[in-house]
Parts: structure tokens; sequence; C-alpha cells
């Protein structure tokens, strides 16, 4: 009797035991067949970027449901989950939503639980910048499974590791910003400038955009502070900085979170902000910032996001109503939506092409062109470069005023602008740091090409 | 019960062992891929990190928080020592592009000796400031891989698992091999962490942990007891730190941030931190939890999964102050003393309690 | 000393020729006092924040030995309630500019804030931790537990007024009243300094003050402090301890809110802060020792002075070297301070 009741203690280990055996044995049925297409949408629930999580996933919903059928469980609620998405015969399955707190160790441990567990062939995310750079080198070693980066800004996924089953349908964080330190050159007249800049990747990439540009044009970066993560108290930094009046201004690559706290920490150093002596990138008017930070540099150049709020172009238009039309209260402008979006419209595509198939078959049928929301040159279409990096058109932006609200506004359309600034970033050069890019004097592809917008009017004047 | 037999509980903890040792064994036969390549891997070394942090607790009665830490230390000497900088490689830290064999054997000693320098400093402090001190050692590495790109910086060194010693082979196409490896480790640091309990050394180690001033004026060297004990934690942790990076293939500080070393901590008290077996068990607890508590959605409350994991990590915590080994030995003591309703009932309380608290 | 002489006499300002070992952003405090001045005031009020924050955790730990891992989550939720009750003061939306302020639209905020998380902490302490009294380790894993639950429970519901919806945890900030919108001429090497952080140090000295009045002028806090030197014998002489540890960790819990709304103003709050805020409390903590307030106080002076200097006044080589390690430099003199004395400046041996 004892034994007996001493044996009941291992049920519960016998159950997880078999809750391990039972759940699906093997990874027979995944890559060849052609029954169903298992997606996964990778992004993040924790963290700095914990917003994004509804936006991602509604961005790359919207998709699946405007060209696949897709039906979304709550409109007001992507991650309720979306049914009935099919591509011509096949169905297709989200099979789970990553949750990444924009750390690579989380990003590896859920893309091993979506791709393995869970046994997706496609990935759509990640959301931040380290996070790809991590899923990149994951990728490698995963040939048959294909991954379509969400809306992540490190140069390095697409550049120097670039494996073949991933793509990218956005620029990255320095294509984001190209235009920028033209725009601030010639319209300021800025020639002298300091750059304070995230200390990661995504920092470094988009700060090297700027950085590229600016020099470019013949501007000198006389400074660079990179602030840690998290730091808590930004005086320290700031205090690195040269002061105003030896430096004509000043670029902020600062995101995420540190963005309001890093430009209060310089008005309790130098008293008010002037919009004239301050450019950022898009944590000045993306993420959230328009509501924190904007309103404090109303007039200041900002980068884009690959996204163009209040183009008037009827692509811009369609765009915006499929996103209205799915999913009312995400703001379609966000590049979190649009690229997340842009990701599951090429998959669709691709699937399309490959009649449901996957892996190789899908890699080779993933379209090379996209007609983007805001995309005007080659016919509106985005096109992938031979690294599978989009070359897109990049938009930069004004903080202003409207009534009694604080929108952004297009000023500028950069035609084209690739991932490798014509020839200054290559795969084999070192990835953007804190030393890179040197700051040189160069002929970029668009230099004196940007066109003026105005009101949403792409106009035929070039910015002076 | 006569003292001679073997005592039933001991008998039966021998048998569910080589059950699950056998279990184990069998391995592919049993499991399914992800079980076996994610679940199971993982469970395997983040036992092996745990059982260091158990065997400080359990021998030697201090909590040590740099056990992640110096897992990551040996990852990232790996990672350091063996990427190549070619094209199409690794862009972040050293890329030496060492041999893996010797990188392997550099990085576990070195890990080992920069655990002996710190279970040196530390070893004149005890309880909660020994704590906080290995916390400090903890919160140095992170900044340090952070800050210090040479040696990494924010991003991961990625890649570490193509370089590999011969004797290893391919780890990245044959993820059994690893889960094999993984399993031997973490038996022959069990077999050795045992063993070692029951020589003098653990002995009086152990009579430390209980009296450190009578075992000083017995002539015992406290500090230098500490400090080997310190370093064959870091030997063990810097095993972990290897199959970590064989299996993730990349390092990050995110590795070895205050969560993760948190994370450790959580594991090893979910087992117990009482018994070295406590280590694996907590881990495997843990790893599951993690990964399977999914799409579930508080009605109430509303939040993600995390709510519900640190509900049912509360709840752990809540019923058994010695984590689900001193639940089996308390069921074990209930059984013994004939009354045969053991189960603890204030599951239930603690999980309302815990819900008040986390919707207020 | 190397350093003191460092600062003092031998750094040269930076002449944008990638300067040397000598070469920093600031001239010597000879040659530039009122750098110096400006550093050093950079110093003094971020440790004034770290106070306000740290000296609850402190307390909770002095008295109760409970490492509160919770503290940060009070933290972060107590910011983002300050915020959202600033925000239906003013009627404004987003960031409010601060001539919009007055005291007690930012007064009244840090009321409820900081009674809301006591009477979290109340709860918490009342339910998790009241039973299980000496249990350090456990209940140091409670709170984790907390801390999960609480941090995940913001993302789900703060700020209201998020970019899609509700939750979210993006980063938002609470505005100081308009009047610290300005500068005060200090009269000295011409520096001019920002009020509002002046008021944060000013802040962090009036909550030292009063935690000293009531520990030392009260006859709760002689209770508390008697509790910190020996638990059995307070107890043992009939005074009730528990209501004691209550009342302390309400205390400590509302500290951590008041510090919340300091540290929104001043920077901004966000999702993932609490890990940083546990970090920062933890650290004052393990310099000054535990349970004292001279200790807390010493503890974030020296943790502010180090960071706010090293990153102020290391050399500068080239672009890599070397201000981007003053964090790893802090804390390497952390650990070197707790070699020498593993209880913490001020704490009690043993």
């Amino acid at each position: 009797m004892r034994r007996l009741r001493s044996w009941k203690l291992l049920l519960p280990l016998a159950a997880l035991v078999a809750v391990g055996s039972v759940s699906v044995s093997g990874s027979l049925a995944a890559s060849s067949q052609a029954s169903e297409v298992r997606v996964a949408i990778m992004t993040d629930c924790k963290g700095a970027f914990a917003f994004g999580y509804e936006l991602d996933i509604g961005g790359a919903q919207a998709a699946f449901a405007q060209y696949a059928g897709g039906k979304p469980k709550n409109r007001k609620k992507p991650s309720a989950g979306m049914t009935g998405i099919r591509v011509g015969n096949t169905p297709v399955n989200i099979v789970g939503y990553g949750c990444g707190d924009d750390t690579a160790p989380t990003a590896i441990k859920e893309t091993r639980r979506l791709m393995e567990q869970l046994r997706a062939d496609v990935m759509v995310g990640p959301l931040s910048g380290d996070e790809a750079v991590a899923v990149a080198n994951y990728a490698k070693g995963k040939p048959t499974k294909t991954f379509i980066i969400g809306t992540a800004g490190s140069q390095d996924p697409t550049m120097q590791i670039a494996p073949k089953n991933m793509f990218r349908y956005h620029g990255d964080g320095a294509q984001w910003n190209a235009g920028l330190g033209e725009i601030v050159y010639k319209r300021l007249g800025w020639r002298r400038a300091a750059i304070i800049m995230d200390d990661y990747s995504f920092g470094w990439t988009s700060g090297a955009g700027i950085i590229a540009d600016f020099c470019a044009i013949g501007g000198q970066i006389t400074k660079r502070v990179f602030p840690p993560l998290n730091t808590t108290d930004y005086a320290p930094y700031i205090r690195q900085l040269p002061r105003p009046g030896t430096v004509d201004g000043y670029f902020w690559v600062v995101g995420g979170t540190g963005t309001g706290a890093s430009l209060k920490a310089f008005e309790q150093a130098y008293g008010r902000l002037d919009p004239k002596q301050h450019a950022g990138n898009l944590f000045f008017a993306f993420l959230g910032a328009d509501k924190e930070v904007a309103p404090k540099v109303v007039g200041a150049y900002v980068g884009g996001f690959g996204t163009a709020p209040g183009l008037k172009t009827k692509q811009a238009r369609a765009y915006e109503a499929v996103i209205k039309k799915w999913y009312p209260d995400l703001p379609a402008a966000d590049g979190f939506v649009h690229n997340y979006y842009n990701a599951a419209w090429a998959l669709v595509l691709g699937l399309q092409k490959s009649g449901g198939r996957v892996g190789a078959a899908l890699q080779a049928a993933m379209p090379r062109a996209l007609k983007g929301g805001y995309e005007v040159s080659d016919n509106g279409q985005i096109r992938l470069d031979s690294r599978r990096q989009a070359i897109q058109d990049q938009y930069p932006l004004q903080i202003v005023k409207q009534g009694n609200s604080i929108v952004t506004q297009v000023v500028g359309y950069v035609p084209n602008v690739d991932q490798s600034f014509g020839g200054l970033f290559k795969p084999s050069s070192p990835p953007p740091g804190r030393a890179q890019p040197k700051c040189v004097k160069k002929k970029l592809p668009w230099q004196g090409k940007i066109k003026v917008v105005r009101n949403g009017v792409i106009t035929n004047q070039t910015i002076r | 019960m006569s003292s001679l037999a073997l005592d039933p509980k001991v008998a039966v903890e021998r048998v569910v062992g080589v059950g699950v040792l056998v279990l184990l064994a069998a391995g592919p036969a049993v499991f399914n891929d992800y079980w076996i390549s994610t679940i199971l891997t993982q469970t395997l070394f983040f036992g092996i990190a745990a059982s260091s942090l158990v065997f400080l607790y359990a021998y030697g009665g201090m909590i040590s928080l740099a056990q992640t830490a110096l897992m990551g230390i040996s990852a990232y000497l790996l990672g350091n020592m063996v990427t190549q900088r070619v094209p199409g490689g690794e862009t972040k830290g050293l890329t030496l592009g060492w041999d893996p064999t010797l990188a392997l054997v550099l990085a576990i000693v070195i890990t080992t000796l920069i655990g002996l320098v710190f279970g040196a400093v530390a070893s004149r402090s005890l309880g909660i400031y020994f704590l906080m001190l290995t916390l400090t050692y903890a919160v140095i590495a992170n900044y340090f891989f952070g800050q210090v790109t040479q040696f990494g910086g924010f991003s991961p060194i990625a890649g570490i698992n193509q370089y590999t010693p011969g004797f290893v082979g391919d780890l990245i196409d044959h993820p059994d091999k690893l889960y094999y490896i993984a399993l031997g480790t973490a038996l022959c640091v069990y077999v050795v962490t045992r063993y070692l309990a029951r020589t003098p050394f653990g002995l009086s180690l152990q009579g430390i942990r209980d009296d450190p001033v009578r075992m000083t004026s017995l002539g015992y060297t406290v500090p230098l007891h500490r400090t080997l004990a310190f370093g064959y934690a870091a030997f063990v942790a810097s095993l972990a730190g290897i199959l970590l990076v064989w299996w993730d293939g990349q390092i990050a500080p995110g590795n070895i941030g205050i969560g993760a070393t948190i994370e450790l901590l959580v594991m090893c008290v979910i087992g117990g931190l009482a018994r070295i077996e406590g280590a694996w068990l907590g881990a495997f607890a843990f790893i599951v939890i993690n990964n399977y508590v999914r799409d579930v959605e508080l009605p109430v409350v509303g939040g993600s999964f995390n709510t519900i994991i640190g509900l049912i990590f509360l709840v752990i915590v809540l019923v058994s102050p010695d984590g689900l080994m001193g639940i089996w030995d308390r069921l074990w003591g209930a059984i013994r003393r004939g009354g045969g309703g053991g189960r603890p009932e204030p599951a239930a309380v603690g999980a309302s309690t815990a819900r008040e608290a986390g919707s207020s | 000393m190397f350093a003191i002489l460092y600062v003092l006499v031998i750094a040269e300002p930076d002449d944008g020729t990638g300067g040397g070992w000598r070469t920093t952003n600031f001239g010597s405090a000879l040659d530039d006092p009122g750098g110096f001045l400006q550093v050093l005031l950079d110093a003094l009020t971020f440790a004034g924040l770290l106070f306000i924050v740290a000296s609850g955790f402190s307390l909770i730990f002095g008295l109760m030995r409970v490492v509160n891992m919770a503290h940060g989550s009070f933290y972060l939720l107590a910011g983002y309630i300050a915020y959202e009750v600033q925000q239906s003061m003013t009627g404004e939306g987003f960031s409010i500019p601060g001539s919009e302020v007055n005291t007690w639209e930012w007064v009244f905020p840090m009321i409820v804030a900081a009674a809301c998380v006591a009477l979290l902490g109340l709860i918490v302490q009342q339910l998790l931790l009241s039973w299980n009294q000496g249990e350090d380790l456990r209940q140091a894993l409670i709170t984790i537990a907390v801390s999960v639950i609480i941090a995940d429970q913001v993302i789900a519901h703060f700020p209201r007024t998020g970019v899609f919806e509700v939750g979210g945890g993006n980063a938002v900030s609470m505005t100081w009243p308009g009047w610290t919108e300005r500068f005060v001429d200090l009269r000295l090497w011409g520096v001019q300094y920002s009020l509002a952080r002046l008021v944060m140090l000013a802040l962090g000295v009036v909550v030292g003050i009063l935690l000293y009045l009531w520990l030392y002028r009260t006859k709760t806090g002689m209770v508390i402090r008697a509790g910190v030197d020996d638990r059995q014998m307070t107890s043992a002489l009939g005074i009730n301890i528990q209501k004691t540890f209550a009342i302390a960790f309400v205390v400590g819990a509302a500290l951590a809110g008041v510090g919340a709304v300091v540290g929104s103003s001043q920077g901004n709050i966000a999702s993932g802060q609490d890990t940083q805020w546990l970090l920062n409390s933890l650290i004052v903590v393990i310099i000054g020792g535990m349970g004292s307030l001279l200790g807390a106080a010493a503890g974030s002076l020296l943790y502010a002075l180090v960071l706010t200097f090293s990153a102020s006044y290391l050399p500068i080589i080239g672009t890599e070297c070397c201000t981007n390690y003053s964090i790893v430099i802090t804390f390497a003199l952390l650990a070197i301070v707790l070699a020498f004395r593993p209880q913490g400046l001020f704490g009690r041996a043993g």
C-alpha cells in the first residue's frame, strides 16, 4: 500500500514527460509539403518597444487581410488573431507571436520557440536592431526557413551577415536618415555639428546615416558622444557635447526611452531648445515621441522612418485606406505598421508565385520589387538589391504646429536610397560603430537631387 | 524501520533518478526534436550553472549572484578567441581565430582563475553582503562586455558554434550531439559535486558553513576554503557557458544582465536550494513554464503571459520555501507519518492573494 | 588621490586634435573652475534623486532584511500614475509646457502616486511578507514575482494615451512646475545653473531631514531603529514589531513613489526603467551600507560623483576611449570599496 502511494507521486513527472513526447512527433510536415504555410510574427512585448506589439501585428495582418482573405478576430486588438488566410489553395496559419524585449538573447529564445516548437516556415520580424543581428546569425543555420525582417534598423543583417534566406523590404537606420544632413546644411547653414547617439547597433547605424549624409556635402562632425542604453541621468553626457555657439547644431540619435530625458538634460544645461540648432532621427517624431518629445522641438528637422505622413499620392492614399479598413485605429504612417505590412505583403506575393511552397522555392519567388505605400520612384516600387535589402525612397521630416496639434510634415523627397550610400558602406567594411563611418566629403547618389515637398506634394524644385 | 535497510525515500529517489536518466539517455527516441534541441539541452546547461549556485549555498552557505556572469565570461572568452574576421565572418569582438580546442581550454581555465580572484575578494564577506558583492561582479561583467566594444559591445558576438573542436564536431546540424554532450557534462558535474561534498574539503566546507568561528579556531583557513569553493563553482559555471554558446551560437550582454542573473536564482529556488538535484529540476520547470504559458489572457486584469508566469512563481515560492524538492521532501514526510492526504492546500490561497496584489 | 589630482590640475580641454591622455572635456578644476562646479552640481543634484529612491529601499532592507526586488516596479507604477494625474489636471495632453503647470499640479500627482504605491506596498507586505518574516531569500523571491507581475501590468495599462489604444509602456514624462524652468546665477565663476536640478537636490535634502526627524525624534522611529539593531529583543520588549514593519514598508514604497515623480519630471518614465532603478537602489545601498540613513546618503553621493565625474573627466583618446567606459570604472570602484569594507561605508559588520 505504501509503495503504491509513493508511486503516485511520480504522476506529475510522468505527465511532464508525456507532454514532451506527445507534443507532435517530428518536423516531417514542415518544409516540402504544400498543405499549409506556417507563419510566425516576431515583435516585442517587453522592454522599451513593448508598445510596438499591436502595431507590428496589426500591420502584418492588415496585409494578410487585404491580399489573402484573412479575417481579424478583433479590429481593436490585432493580437487577438486572424483566421481564414489563404494564398491560392494553400491555407496560411499564423502559429504564434514572438515576444522580445529588444535584446538579442530573448529574440533568439523566441525565434527558436516560433521556428522549432511551433514549426513556422516563415518569420515576419523582428522589431529592433540587435534582435535582427541575432536572428540573421540564427537564420544562417536554418536555410529552409525564410525570414522577412519586420522593422529593424541595424545594417549588419543585410550587409555583413546577409544570409540568403533573409529579406528586408524597408531601409536600415542609416537609409532612413538620408537627406537630413544635406537639408540642415543647406536650409540652416550648419557646417560644424556634434552628434549624440545610443551606444548600440541601431544607434550607430542611424547615426552613420546622418554622419555620412552631412559629411558628404561638406559638413564637419566635431564630436561624437555615446551615452549607454538605460542611462538614468544624461547630464554628464550632455556636458561632453560642445557648448552652443561652438557648433552650429546637434544631431540626436538617442532613443527609445532616452530621447525626452536627454533633451531635458540639454535644456537644463543650456536653456530652451532652439529648433534651428537641433535635428534628430526618427525618435523625435515616431514611436510615441510625437507626444513626448516633438512639442519641445517644433520646427526641427527629423530623419524619416521610410514613410511619408500626409503624402498626397494615390498609392499612399490607397495604402492608408487599407490599414483603416482592417484596423481603424492603427497609425498607417508609422514605420512599425508600414514596414510589417510590406513584409507580410511581400510574403503573400512570394507564396502566390511559389504556389504555396516554402523553403528554397519561396526564397526564389520572393518579390524583388514591391509597390510600397509611400514609394514614388521606379513606378512606385521598392526594389531589393543583391543582398535582398530594400532600395527605398526616403522622406526627411519637419515638426510643425498645425492649429493646436503638433504634427510631422514631409519636407523632402530623397529618391532611391540604397544601403551602401553609393559605395560608402560595403560588406567588407566594418559595420557602423563608434568611429565608423569616418567623416568624409563624398558624392552621394542623391546629393543635390532632394526634391522639396510642400503640403504633401512632391515639387520639381530641389532643396537649396 | 531498520537503519540497515535502505531508506524507502532514497530508494524511490534512486529509482526515479535512474528512470529519468534512462529516459534522457534514450533522448531522441522518446522526445521530439524541439524538446531535445531546446527544452532539454537548455535544461541541462542551465541546470549545470544552477548547480554551481546550489553547491555554494548547500555546502558553503553562500548565495552567489555571479554564476550567470561567470557563465557569460567563459562564453565571451570562447567567442573572442575562436571567431574569425573573414568575408561573411564575424564583425564583433576580437575575432582572434585561434584553434577551438586551445580556446576551449583557455576559456575554462581563465574563467576559473577569474572565479578564484572573485572568490578571494569575496571570501571575507558573509550572508547578504556576499550576495551583494557577487551581484556587483555580475553588473561589472555585464557593463564591461556591453561597453568595451573590442570584446563584443552591445550586439552579440555570433557564429561561435561554427568553430568547435574536432572531437566535438558539427553541432549546428546535429543538435542531438550537443544534447548528449550536455547530458554527459551534467552527469559528470553532478557526480563530481556529490563526491566533492564527501571529501575532507567538502566536509570542512560544510563545517565552515555551519560555524565559521569554530572552524577557524580548529585551525582551518576559512577564506581559503571559501575561495576554492568559489573557484570550483566558477569552473562549473564556465562549462555551462561553453554549452550555452555552442547551443545559441552567440553571446550578448543580455545573456548576463540583471534579468538573466535573477532568472538563474529563480531556477535554483524553484528547484530547491538545499539539494543539487534541485538545480536541474528548477531549470526544467522554469524553461517549461516560460515556453508553454502563452496565449493565455487573464480575464479581468489583462496583461500578457508574463503576469501568469509571475503568478506561477509566486505560488511556488509561497507554497514551498525549499522549492519543488522541498515539496517532495514534505510530501514524503506526510506519507511517512501515515496521513495519506499529504497534498498541500495553500496553493489555492496563494493564487488568489497573488491576483489581488497584481490587480491593485 | 591621482583621480583628484587629475581633475584638479592635469586635465586639459579638448582642442579638437584627437587628444591624448591629458585631454578631457573640461579643463582642470584650477583652469576651468566653472566647468568643475557645473559637473559637481550635476553629481550632487543627481545624488538627491538617487537618495529619495534608495532611502526607501534601504529603510525596508535595514529593518526587515527584505531585499525588496519590487522597489523598481513601485517606482515605475508611481511614475505612470503621477503622469496620468498631472495630465488630467492640466487637461493638456501629451507633453505639457512648464509654464502651464503650477506647484499644486505637480505636488498633487505626487501625493496620489505615493499613496497608491504605499497602499500597494501595504498589501504586498501584509499578504505576502508578514507571515514569513526572517526567510530572507524567500521574501526576496516573492518580491521578484511581484515585480514581474507589476511590470507586465504596467505595460498592459499605461500610459492611458498610448500610441495605439491603451498601454504599451512607452516613454512619457511629468513636467516640473513652471517656476523651476530657469537658471540661477550662482555668482561664482559666472556659472548659471538649472533651478529644476537644484530643486531636485533640495527635495533630496528635505526627504533626508524628514526621515532623520522621524527616525530619531519620534517614538515610531525609535522602535524602527531598535528593530534594525535587534529584532528579537525589540519584540521581546512587548513592542508590536509587525505594525512597525508595516509602517516601514509603507514609507519605503511611498518614497519610491516620490522618487518616481521627481525622476520622471527630471527625465521620463518608461517600461524597462524598473530594472534600472532597482539596480540604482541596490548599488546605493551596497556602497553606503544597509539600513543606515547616513549610508544611503553617502552611497548616493559617491555613486553620483563617480559616475558623473568619470563621464566628464576621463581622458579622450580618439573616439573609442575612454569616457565610454565611465560606467565600467564606476563599478570597478564599487567592487574595490566592497572588498575592503564588505558591509558598505556606514554599515555595521556582521
